[in-house]
This record gives C-alpha cells, sequence and structure tokens, in this order.
C-alpha cells in the first residue's frame, strides 16, 4: 500500500491542483519530498508562508489550482495577505498544514499556535476541517473542488495521526 | 535639477509596454498607473502590501508571457526573501522593476531604509539573482529590452524622487480586476491551442 503522502498527493492532483508551494515540517516531510520530485506539477519553496500567499495567488490568476503545504504556525504568518488578497479578490487555496501543537505533539512551543490557529482562520473567515486518520486523503483531495466553488482559501488541518498511522495503513 | 518622481517614470514606462502582463504595487503607483490609462493586461494590487512581487512570480510560473512587476523599496523591504525566492524560482519571463523613491509614498512619504543605508541592488545581488540593472530613468527603456532580449529573472532597479500627486482610489472591484486579469491569460492559452 502507497504511502498516506503519496495517497495524498495522488489526489490533490487527481482533482486538480497543479501548483504546490510548500515551507517544511517534520509531519510532511515525505510529501514535500514526492512534490519536489514530481515533474508534473510547478513546484515553489517560499522563504515564508506570507510569501507563499502572494505566489499562489498569481498562480491562479494564471490558471494553475495551487495548494500550500506548510506549518500550521504558517497561517499566523499570512492573515493579512489571505484576508487582503486571497479573500478580496476571491481566489481559491488549498492550505495544507499540518496541525503542529495539537495533541501528540512534543514541543511545547508549538502549542499556543497549534491552539490559535482555529480562532485565526475563524477571524478571516476561512473554513477549515480537521482531520486525524490517513483514511481522510480522498476528503482532503475533494477540498480542492470546495476551494473553487467556494472562491476563497480553505484550510485542511493535519494531524499527528493523520500522517503517523498513515505509514502503517 | 528636480528629479523624476514615480508618476513621471510611469509616463516614460506606459508608452514602452508590449504584451508584458503588469502587476502594480498597492496605493499610490496602482492609481497613478490607471489614470495613465487602464488596460487589461493590468492587476491592481488593492491590499496586501508587499506582495506584488509574489504575485508576479505566481503569474509568470504558469504563462509563458512576459510578466513585469512594478512594486516599490517599501514594499519589497516588506517582503525581503521574495529576493531569495525570485532568485532560485523565478522563470525566463519575470522582471521585477523597483522603482525606488525611498519613501513609503501613499501614507506620507515617510522615509524608507534605501533612503538610509540599504541597498536593494546589492541585497537582490547578494540573494542569488544573477540579471540585476540599477539604472537612471534615462536608461529605463535600454534596461526593459535588455530583459525582453535575455532570459531572466530580471530585477530593475531606478532610483526616483519621492512625492505622488492627488489621485483617487481605482473604481474597480477586485473581483472584476481579476476576472478581467484571468479571461486576458484565458484568451491567451485558447489563441496558442488554435495556433
Amino acid at each position: 500500500m502507497p504511502t498516506v503522502s503519496r495517497r495524498l498527493l495522488n489526489s490533490l492532483k487527481g482533482e486538480g491542483a497543479d501548483f504546490f508551494v510548500t515551507v517544511p515540517c517534520k509531519l510532511s516531510a515525505d510529501l514535500v519530498y514526492l512534490i519536489t520530485q514530481d515533474k508534473e506539477i510547478i513546484h515553489v519553496a517560499p522563504t515564508r508562508e506570507e510569501e507563499g500567499v502572494g505566489i499562489c495567488a498569481g498562480a491562479y490568476l494564471s490558471g494553475k489550482m495551487p495548494v500550500m503545504v506548510i506549518q500550521n504556525s504558517g497561517i499566523g504568518n499570512s492573515v493579512n495577505a489571505l484576508a487582503a488578497l486571497t479573500r478580496l479578490y476571491r481566489l481559491p487555496l488549498l492550505l495544507l498544514c499540518t496541525h503542529r501543537g495539537s495533541p501528540g505533539e512534543a514541543i511545547g512551543a508549538q502549542v499556543p499556535m497549534g491552539m490559535a490557529v482555529k480562532g485565526v482562520l475563524d477571524a478571516v473567515d476561512i473554513p477549515h476541517f480537521s482531520f486525524n486518520h490517513p483514511s481522510a486523503v480522498g476528503e482532503v483531495g475533494r477540498l480542492v473542488a470546495y476551494t473553487k466553488v467556494a472562491q476563497r482559501p480553505v484550510a485542511a488541518l493535519l494531524g499527528f495521526d493523520f500522517w503517523r498511522k498513515g505509514d502503517q495503513a | 535639477m528636480t528629479m523624476t518622481r514615480r508618476f513621471e517614470l510611469l509616463k516614460k514606462l506606459v508608452p514602452l509596454l508590449q504584451d508584458e502582463l503588469v502587476i502594480s504595487n498597492i496605493g499610490f503607483p496602482s492609481q497613478e498607473l490607471y489614470r495613465l490609462g487602464d488596460r487589461k493586461e493590468y492587476f491592481y494590487m488593492l491590499g496586501s502590501m508587499g506582495m506584488a512581487s509574489s504575485i508576479g512570480l505566481g503569474v509568470s510560473l504558469g504563462t509563458h508571457r512576459r510578466v513585469l512587476v512594478i512594486d516599490g523599496d517599501g514594499s519589497v523591504l516588506m517582503n525581503l526573501g521574495t529576493l531569495a525566492t525570485i532568485a532560485n524560482f523565478g522563470p525566463e519571463n519575470y522582471t521585477l522593476l523597483i522603482v525606488d523613491n525611498g519613501a513609503y509614498g501613499s501614507t506620507g512619504d515617510q522615509p524608507t531604509h534605501t533612503s538610509g543605508k540599504t541597498d536593494l541592488a546589492a541585497m537582490a545581488r547578494g540573494a542569488g539573482v544573477s540579471s540585476v540593472m540599477e539604472v537612471g530613468v534615462a536608461d529605463m527603456a535600454d534596461a526593459l529590452a535588455r530583459a525582453r532580449q535575455n532570459p531572466g529573472p530580471h530585477i530593475i532597479v531606478i532610483r526616483v524622487a519621492p512625492g505622488s500627486p492627488s489621485l483617487k482610489p481605482i473604481p474597480l472591484s477586485p473581483v472584476h480586476i481579476r476576472d478581467r486579469f484571468m479571461g486576458e491569460l484565458k484568451g491567451d492559452r485558447e489563441r496558442t491551442i488554435c495556433a
């Protein structure tokens, strides 16, 4: 059985995602590696998530379907661009966030933003959905269609068990 | 001799434009460009200061058409990582024009660090951008021609004086700006498929 990262990437591509912006996380390391090796998609690694939001906005304007693979902390780094660019111009963008600071976290410093991220997304009217089991890869992929029909950014928060069990599933 | 301001630079720039897609920075730069003649190839940035260079990078990766970003020193300073990303991921069709007036023009001409010790052209080179052109207004046409003739990414830095005319906000909705710009690119793709 392919890993959760392989199945997730296949699911996203199957739904039309063809432009990936990544900022690393230990949890998504395998997914990010697969993205960098995939010749069918465009990949950009920005220095900071806010920059990635700008790049994804441009990619959508050019006809691409963008996905950002980031840590949830990156939502905090991107709030103004998400509100005053992606939301303002009604641009689709799937924010695929590893949910650091959620149960399973080993680093205490991750917890404050892990707890805050849903409130931050609510504050700028970005719908968010939490997934904590690798069997959800199809549902996560279908958020690509949802962000397009909603014409606004949509966030998936992928908890520790989404990734951990995936390697055994 | 009084130095040229951004508005006078844009007056000289508009007749030099060919089929470039143009991403225009938030605030007065977009208002000035709109005043000089609205075009469907223009994407006016209304919010998210600092993002113009990044939006242009995203557009340029998704199209073969040339993309010109008209940015400012304050905005580039707010998103400095963009220089490193442009160096490492910027495609051949990408040009970033930094109109450096040493001031946050839209908020009352407060000085930026480029009116102090900071040199954006040197920072762009340090970030790894191999084609950095630091020119005066008189050589802008030459710099743009070189950017067209040679593979990018290119960064052009032109120093101007601060100061802006008093203009009204752009009377276009964000969704209208989006749809018009995407329509221009979509037409471009269809023409390519037909050719």
